[in-house]
């Protein structure tokens, strides 16, 4: 079994959901998903020995590469989640900023 | 003129803010974030026994998935709480390998591999730290600062 091959496979493709899925996002949400990349890295080829060395199943093997997978979706919900709350801490900056405007003009 | 300033001033704040209505996230919730801790022990529980017969393990499954039904329908239908509610429904999709798809693999093998338990537990649990993340991120009150100043000034 050629581990190499395997991984470099899997990790194009979750390249690949990365790419259009955080082309947009900048900071710390970036900085996060390259986190989870690396991550990524380690299981995948910690699997690949677990299936190589029979521990686990063809099945669970494909099972787990599957879930990493979902899981870059569940990280790109929470990403966009924290880039709106953020996004609603500058709109509450901004009618501040208003509202001491309208006062101190009244 | 006073009452004049004051109004487009009040106006314009309004453009704004419904301007940014998309930016809306519902505020931090209790319940949400103690029961999303208890489903995520229970569930980890749950998936230490998988190496035991589905079967014979029919009832706490059960269980657990009365309960996750309850938190997506509590989910569902609070405001502005899209993320976390499709948080909720990638979690107990069919064909996404969380909850839902973890029962479904122990239920067509019958029992799972010892190894194999532990790293699904951890791509699970890495799911439910996220939701508990995010809620925890979310604002611990309603900032209403713009109704604030209208009642202020009336």
């Amino acid at each position: 079994m050629d581990i190499d091959k395997i991984f470099n496979q899997l990790k194009e493709e979750l390249l690949g959901i990365f790419n259009n899925s955080f082309k947009d996002l900048k900071g710390e949400a970036k900085k996060d998903l390259e986190e989870f990349l690396v991550q990524s890295e380690e299981k995948l080829r910690r699997w690949t020995l677990l299936l190589a060395s029979g521990d686990i199943t063809q099945d669970e093997f494909a099972w787990l590469v599957k879930s990493q997978k979902d899981l870059m979706l569940f990280h790109t919900l929470y990403a966009t989640g924290v880039s709106k709350i953020k996004l609603g801490h500058f709109k509450n900056k901004v009618i501040k900023t208003i509202i001491s405007t309208i006062i101190a003009l009244i | 003129m006073k009452t004049f300033i004051k109004s487009v001033l009040i106006i314009i704040s309004v453009f704004v803010l419904n301007a940014c209505q998309t930016t809306k996230t519902a505020i931090f919730d209790q319940y949400t974030y103690q029961k999303t801790i208890e489903i995520k022990i229970e569930t980890e529980s749950l998936m230490d026994k998988a190496n035991t017969p589905y079967n014979q393990n029919l009832q706490e499954i059960g269980e657990l998935l009365q309960e996750v039904k309850t938190v997506m329908e509590y989910e569902k239908n609070r405001p502005n709480n899209e993320i976390t509610y499709n948080m909720w429904r990638l979690l107990c999709e069919k064909d996404k390998n969380f909850i839902v798809g973890f029962l479904n693999q122990w239920q067509k093998s019958g029992t799972v591999s010892t190894t194999f338990i532990p790293e699904a537990k951890g791509q699970i649990s890495e799911a439910f730290d996220l939701l508990i993340k995010y809620e925890v991120k979310k604002d611990k009150t309603n900032q209403g600062l713009l109704s604030d100043f209208i009642n202020a000034n009336n």
